[in-house]
């Protein structure tokens, strides 16, 4: 289960990386709705990052919810 | 500890639904562990737990809402941090703060809210003897006006 | 109180009505919703657990992207549809962001709806907590509003068709339905003062939105108006990427002889004049002011109002005992719906803790839904609910350890 939680981060953040090259690529040459819709995808993924790293333990509940 | 230790808990009228698991005042399925139904996981003074502690029960629980869903809002992370500070007033009292257990179920979550009490009993069984039960506190301590009867 | 009579009668045994019945299904089916969310989200990451802070959190970029929009945007018949071209294609990230403020009033208006059924469905407007309710009523038909005259503000087709449309539906109304249009729309017909009071129609509104807000929260204690982090990522990326993958673009420009007869739909605020294709606009229009009303009304419907026909326990609103009170605070922090306020003491208390006492602790009984939190966080027994007291709960204990 972990090393699945583990596998998805990585996927993710190399995915993150692609999109913010793309942000990259589209503020470069004008593209600013692909580059627009590249950055919701980056915060998209950063959301999943942030789920599967709660699924890991490695962010926890807040003190009164242990 | 060979007998089953004697459990107490205290579950919120508005989280896990207990009606299909209650058999007069215990659970059908650890007949063990009383359950008394209070309004709010909130509700409950420290000073209550560890007096049903002293008074024999081998462990305590209280039960609220999940985190986040409390039917009054704060209740249960508010009986999560007095919790903590009993816990640590338990041990100053030589008391082992592993009999006190803070729980948090929804109104579908019987199977999950058996497991867990289930397991906390099991860590009761491995804890040495309490020591043996106190009788309640005399009229000099609680306020004789209320008519403290026991 | 033996063991056995303090459980509280199940809704199944418990003699109901129809609608009581009705409102338990709804409620057991909204917790069972939250037990298939939690397969994959933690409970505090649960977003139905959020809705209020997750429109909240729209609301934010709404307004954030709708101060963009308005530095550039123009208020006059000939200029505005230009102007908001010139947003969307003409400045850079423009039309990313005129996206983001549609997309993000669609979230808002669902979080809203989210909110609203959530509450409703968990009985958290019932007793002394029908006053968010109402506030929060106030806030979705002033946001509806918000919609509606932000999508006229564009003066495209779509703007000119909704005009007239809400025009009838005012006009509609009796006595009051001419003045109504004439105040809408800056004059007797549409002109180049029409825009002006329409972006006025568009911002006031939305910024009164905060003072209901503020309303809203007066009763609560912590109100939880931020999603959790992860929500957050979540919510800004969706209207990025949906705002960069579906433009926002405007079809064709109002013409002042136009008479254009259909537009695009949105159904989170325009619905109301899809039905105008099949029912008069004094139908509509009484329709919707039925419904409102009804919404209004939630909390004050049948016997529901009162927690003995509800089956639930009534153990009385906390009463202070003001011998015991130290003026301590602890309860007054620990309320949730700020049902507690501190007085400074007219005279000292009993006990010796209470005998120095500066502050009381009063209970104001109107906002107290007797549920004994400040119970338990008192240290000095100076709170009760008077059919729950310390002894009943001490007996009950003594019979639980016995045997």
């Amino acid at each position: 289960m972990r090393s699945r939680a583990v596998l998805g981060v990585v996927l993710l953040s190399a995915l993150a990386l692609l999109f913010a090259l793309g942000i990259v690529y589209g503020e470069a040459t004008d593209r600013w709705f692909f580059g627009g819709a590249l950055v919701g995808a980056l915060l998209l993924a950063y959301s999943f990052i942030v789920l599967l790293l709660r699924k890991m333990g490695i962010l926890g509940p807040r003190k009164a919810e242990r | 500890m060979s007998d089953a230790p004697k459990v107490v808990g205290f579950v919120c009228d508005w989280s896990v639904d207990l009606a299909p698991l209650l058999d007069g005042g215990r659970l059908r399925a650890l007949p063990n562990v009383r359950i008394i139904r209070i309004p709010c996981s909130g509700f409950m003074r420290p000073s209550w737990l560890e007096e049903t502690l002293n008074r024999g029960a081998d462990g305590v629980f209280v039960t609220g809402c999940p985190y986040g869903d409390c039917l009054n809002r704060e209740g249960n992370y508010l009986m999560r941090d007095r919790l903590d500070q009993l816990q640590r007033r338990l041990v100053r009292r030589r008391i082992d703060p592993a009999r006190l257990a803070m729980l948090a179920h929804g109104l579908h979550d019987q199977e999950a809210f058996l497991a867990e009490v289930g397991a906390f009993v099991e860590r009761l069984r491995a804890l040495p003897a309490a020591a043996p039960a106190r009788p309640a506190p005399t009229a000099t301590a609680a306020t004789a006006a209320e008519g403290e009867g026991s | 109180m033996t063991l056995a009579t303090q459980a509280r009668p199940s809704p199944e045994t418990a003699v109901r009505g129809r609608y009581g019945r009705f409102m338990t299904a709804l409620l057991r089916g909204t917790i069972r919703l939250d037990t298939a969310i939690h397969r994959i989200y933690p409970t505090d990451y649960n977003p139905l657990y959020y809705t209020g802070g997750l429109a909240n959190l729209f609301l934010l970029i709404l307004v954030l992207s709708g101060l963009f929009l308005f530095f550039y945007y123009e208020a006059s018949l000939g200029g505005a549809f230009e102007s908001v071209r010139y947003i969307t294609e003409g400045v850079p990230y423009g039309g990313i962001i005129r996206g983001i403020h549609r997309y993000a009033a669609d979230a808002f208006i669902v979080a809203v709806l989210l909110h609203l059924f959530r509450n409703w469905f968990t009985d958290r407007y019932l007793f002394s907590r029908d006053n968010p309710w109402i506030s929060g009523m106030f806030l979705l038909v002033f946001g509806g509003f918000v919609g509606l005259t932000g999508y006229q503000l564009i003066w495209d087709e779509r703007a000119q068709v909704l005009t007239g449309l809400f025009l009838g539906m005012l006009r509609a109304v009796p006595a009051v339905g001419e003045p109504l249009a004439r105040i809408f729309i800056g004059g007797a017909g549409v002109s180049n003062s029409t825009l002006v009071r329409v972006l006025f129609l568009h911002v006031a509104p939305a910024s009164t939105l905060y003072v209901l807000l503020w309303w809203h929260y007066l009763r609560l204690r912590h109100p939880k108006i931020w999603p959790p982090a992860t929500w957050v990522l979540f919510s800004v990326g969706l209207v990025f990427l949906l705002a960069g993958i579906i433009p926002a673009r405007g079809e064709t420009p109002a013409t002042p002889g136009g008479r254009p007869t259909g537009f695009p739909m949105d159904v989170f605020f325009l619905l109301p004049f899809w039905l105008l294709n099949w029912f008069a606009p004094l139908f509509v229009v009484a329709l919707l002011t039925v419904l409102v009303v009804l919404g209004f009304a939630i909390p004050y419907i049948g016997r529901r109002e009162h927690p003995e026909a509800m089956s639930v326990r009534h153990a009385g609103v906390a009463q202070v005992i003001d011998g015991n009170c130290t003026g301590c605070e602890l309860c007054y922090y620990d309320c949730p719906y700020n049902a507690i306020i501190m007085v400074p003491s007219p005279a000292p208390g009993l006990s010796r803790a209470a005998a120095n006492r500066t502050l009381l602790a009063v209970v104001l009984e109107s906002r107290c839904v007797e549920c004994g939190i400040c119970v338990g966080a008192c240290p000095f027994e100076a709170l009760e609910l008077p059919a729950f007291l310390e002894r009943d709960v001490r007996q009950a204990v003594a019979e639980a350890v016995r045997a």
